[in-house]
């Protein structure tokens, strides 16, 4: 009961003075928690949904075991966390964040090149949206160099 | 008359290796001490390293990635805090041959007072570390590492870890950053021509007519000198140079960007306002430029590609380094 007053209140810190979102980030509001994993051997208890948003949890930096050494892998008083993502069918994806953590996508041990960067607008909550053309099949999704314990993450397609 | 011809003989032996050695970037000797070999390969750590920033985000490899010629392809970066970014993130090809540093000031000592700047600057605060060298201290100094570098980097200071070496250990990895092996390089190396005729015309205009060569000087492609190129009417709160020397005159100052790369650094100008390279050369608030036709531009374009060099930016000894300790 706690845990799920704790994430209410985070939550309404997150969208106080909430801005119109575009169609495809209406999921942005309503939020599931899911915490991160340490390591690859984790990842199961860490999966994303597809156009579902999750507030996340995040692990101290020196505590991850990164499945690909993060391009930006963040200093020890940083935070970030891995999760898992299936993805159905070949597109254009959004990677949705509250916070900077930096983003790889990962199948096959290659992390997929982002092909857009922008930020939310104003009061949405949003720090910043990343693009990625992506094929069919499970992602490791990680996030590394972050500031906090969490953030609302959202992945979405977008064609 | 002897004497006559042979002042002459002497001064053509003198001067012709002058005039020919157009390309003035040589990589740093092999000759280098033990101290600064390890002070580069401390340099490199710290480059990439994000406990440089207050909240462990932001390492200098953040906004400086090598793949982009170590610029950012962002307008302007927020800091770690998510202070809003001032000015657009500059390259960082051949940085070691530049006395002036960033995008206006003309009173850095060298590249390790500049690397302070983003570390423990406040306007704005990029990495935040400003009042907290202890934490620099506490954060390198518990890795094994970083003490053995740190050591062998800086005996006489018996490895001593503080702002002064960190800055000088970051100074030394980029005065390695050479980027001279560009196809316009090569082609001038073995005196043949670029590969298209947009290139050859582009070429031909920036050296001629189209004068781009007066403040991008080659070989690096800037003057290092500050210019007021920008369009005048422009509604700004940076007043380049003249924020730092306080004199009216070097008011919308700034300097002159290298085009080596610039291909692979977009957005453009101080600022970041200009997306493309033909965005950018538009903008120069000059008379010749007003005469530059969209073909001439577009030839323009195609020589400043041939200044790119993915040697540089594929380099392993820039890249970021494996967690294996060295030593």
């Amino acid at each position: 009961m706690k845990s799920v007053l704790v994430v209410l209140f985070l939550l309404t810190g997150l969208f106080a003075n909430e801005a119109l979102l575009p169609t495809e980030l209406t999921a942005w509001k309503s939020l599931s928690f899911v915490s991160g994993a340490k390591s690859a051997n984790e990842l199961s208890n860490a999966s994303l949904v597809l156009n579902n948003a999750s507030l996340v949890g995040l692990h101290p930096t020196p505590k991850i075991q990164y499945v690909t050494r993060p391009t930006n892998e963040g200093g020890t008083v940083s935070y970030g966390g891995l999760f898992q993502i299936t993805l159905k069918e070949k597109g254009l994806y959004r990677v949705v964040l509250a916070n900077a953590s930096w983003i790889d996508l990962i199948k096959d041990g290659k992390p997929a090149q982002s092909v857009a960067h922008a930020q939310g607008s104003e009061n949405s909550g949003i720090r910043k949206m990343v693009d990625y053309n992506l094929d069919e099949g499970t992602y490791t999704l990680q996030l590394s160099a972050g500031a906090d314990t969490k953030s609302a993450l959202l992945v979405t397609k977008l064609k | 008359m002897i004497k006559y011809i042979l002042t002459i003989m002497i001064y053509l032996l003198v001067a012709q290796p002058a005039l020919q050695a157009q390309p003035a970037l040589q990589a740093q000797s092999a000759q280098d001490s033990i101290e600064n070999k390890a002070q580069i390969e401390l340099g490199r750590r710290l480059f990439y390293d994000a406990d440089l920033s207050i909240n462990g985000t932001m390492s200098c490899a953040t906004c400086h990635e090598q793949r982009r010629s170590f610029a950012d392809g962002n307008q302007a970066h927020p800091g770690a805090l998510d202070d809003p970014g001032k000015r657009n993130v500059p390259g960082l090809a051949n940085i070691g041959q530049f006395k002036n540093l960033t995008w206006a000031h003309n009173h850095l000592s060298g590249l390790a007072e500049q690397s302070l700047m983003p570390i423990r600057g406040t306007n704005p605060v990029e990495m935040g570390m400003n009042g907290h060298e202890d934490e620099i201290r506490k954060r390198l100094g518990q890795n094994g590492c970083y003490q053995k570098l740190f050591l062998l980097a800086f005996p006489k200071e018996k490895g001593s870890i503080h702002f002064g070496t960190v800055s000088r250990a970051l100074e030394s990895f980029q005065k390695t950053f050479i980027s001279n092996q560009s196809l316009y390089d090569q082609m001038m190396e073995k005196g043949t021509s670029l590969p298209t005729k947009n290139a050859q015309r582009g070429k031909k205009l920036f050296f001629g007519a189209a004068q781009c060569n007066t403040c991008h000087t080659a070989p690096l492609f800037s003057d290092d000198d500050f210019h007021q190129v920008q369009p005048r009417e422009q509604k700004t709160t940076d007043y380049g140079l003249s924020d730092v020397t306080g004199n009216p005159k070097d008011k919308n100052v700034f300097r002159t960007p290298s085009l080596r790369n610039a291909a692979l650094t977009s957005p453009y100008w101080h600022d970041g306002s200009a997306k493309t390279l033909i965005e950018a050369i538009q903008k120069h608030d000059l008379k010749i430029n007003q005469t530059l036709s969209h073909q001439e531009i577009t030839e323009l374009v195609a020589f400043i590609d041939t200044l790119s060099d993915m040697t540089f930016v594929n380099n392993p000894k820039y890249a970021k380094p494996s967690k294996k300790c060295p030593y």
